[in-house]
């Protein structure tokens, strides 16, 4: 039988996450099970809490309170994040496989010669941006954590919640609906990459740990070295280009690990490793061992 | 329109609790008596809501002991501040002098301490009523109206 890759495991969790939220509140409310209750802003699975770091953020600066519970339930969010990077975005997130999967059904609808929309900006700079904008705005002008309406896996959740708690078909399906369909013409994860503001927040946490889990490239060992665009190119579906990878391109990477699936089959050139960056700008090599 | 939907008990003061609120909705799900509503709409999407008249709160104080952020404070049923109920008692039957209904008086959870009977006979609420609606479920002539914390005045 052949190994399944790690792309395998990957969907597993996504698609299981992803139900499990439509039944958490069917269990909850019909067949009164309450192990776990809660959406993606918080969450209690078994008397522990998890909770969104910028959703605990807006709570706690806006009167200057912090729950002793919110404040664990953000750390262990954020400790995820600093020692294995935002795996939250690609192994959780439900928004994140709608996303992964709209990307791949414009890549076979669309023509092939679209190469959809292109933008030059670090996603990291817009959304260093559009985080700041927010936060600014979230503490002078709003009088409730404001940003939590832009979080699309809350949203996700809480559509269920709405029809499941007190049968009511939320906006936001359409909005989810709406913005997946941008991103089917685009050809382009815009949301995820450059626009989603939760996501912030765990990058700056794995931008703390330079010994965080992230993908290398070895030259010596790709087969293709000299051709841009690989398989791993069309592999990620973030459209980030392994063989120019460096210090500010690994911030957008989200450690999917479909690159390294791919390469596995080929000269697995690319592997996940936990070695710093030696500066920056300049791709992470590896010597010896090999 | 005035919003007379009450917060769930242990809410803190209304300003306080849009800004702790969280919008999780765990209160909604633990809720054993279907009595939270999530509220629909733009900023306040997703906080708890009661409406009495659909179901009031048992004070069964579950949703207040699960609040992760504390917008929802575990307090004891005495303290837990949802509103004050008032009886008017030109529409009380028992007032008007038709029949002995003491529906209120029986279903109060606080029963001999947030109603009592005047002379043993006509129910009056006191200033401990927490504002669960539970007596404005029960009015058979809809003589109560529970007014919420969060339209009161705070001195």
């Amino acid at each position: 039988m052949k190994k399944p890759t790690i792309k395998f495991y990957r969907r597993i969790l996504q698609i299981s996450v992803a139900a499990a939220f439509i039944v958490i509140p069917y269990l909850n409310h019909q067949l009164r099970i309450n192990y776990i209750c809660g959406n993606f802003l918080s969450v209690r699975i078994f008397g522990l809490t998890l909770a969104d770091p910028l959703a605990v953020l807006q709570v706690s600066i806006q009167n200057w309170y912090i729950a002793p519970e919110m404040l664990m339930a953000a750390g262990i969010v954020l400790a995820l994040a600093i020692f294995l990077g935002t795996v939250f975005c690609s192994w959780i997130c439900p928004y994140g496989l709608l996303s992964e999967w709209i990307h791949w059904l414009a890549r076979r609808i669309l023509p092939k010669n679209y190469g959809g929309l292109k933008i030059r900006i670090s996603a990291f700079r817009i959304k260093i941006c559009i985080f700041t904008a927010g936060m600014f705005f979230t503490l002078l002008f709003a009088a409730t954590p404001v940003m939590n309406q832009f979080s699309m896996p809350a949203w996700y959740s809480r559509i269920f919640q709405y029809i499941f708690i007190q049968e009511h078909l939320s906006l936001a399906a359409g909005v989810i609906a709406a913005i997946l369909f941008i991103e089917f013409v685009s050809r382009n994860r815009l949301w995820c990459r450059y626009l989603c503001p939760q996501a912030i927040l765990l990058v700056l946490a794995k931008l703390v740990n330079p010994y965080r889990l992230k993908v290398a490239y070895q030259k010596e060992k790709c087969l293709i070295a000299d051709q841009r665009q690989g398989p791993c190119y069309k592999a990620c579906s973030l459209s980030l280009d392994l063989k120019t990878f460096n210090q500010a391109l690994e911030t957008e990477c989200n450690n999917c690990g479909d690159c390294v699936a791919v390469c596995e089959k080929k000269g697995q050139a690319l592997d996940f490793q936990v070695k710093r960056w030696r500066n920056k700008g300049e791709a992470l090599r590896i010597r010896g061992k090999y | 329109m005035l919003n007379r939907l009450l917060r769930p008990p242990g809410a803190v003061p209304e300003r306080e609790f849009l800004q702790r609120c969280i919008q999780c909705g765990q209160c909604a799900q633990v809720c054993p008596f279907d009595c939270i509503t999530l509220k629909t709409g733009w900023f306040h999407s997703g906080t708890p809501e009661i409406d009495p008249r659909v179901s009031p709160c048992k004070l069964c104080m579950r949703c207040s002991a699960i609040c992760p952020s504390d917008a929802l404070e575990d307090v004891p049923i005495e303290k837990s501040r949802m509103g004050i109920a008032r009886l008017n008692k030109d529409e009380c039957y028992t007032w008007m002098g038709f029949i002995l209904c003491r529906s209120c008086f029986e279903r109060c959870p606080l029963k001999g301490k947030a109603i009592l009977l005047d002379k043993g006979i006509y129910p009056v609420i006191t200033d401990q009523c927490v504002g669960c609606g539970i007596c404005e479920y029960v009015c058979p002539k809809k003589a109560i109206v529970t007014i919420p914390a969060r339209l009161m005045v705070h001195t």
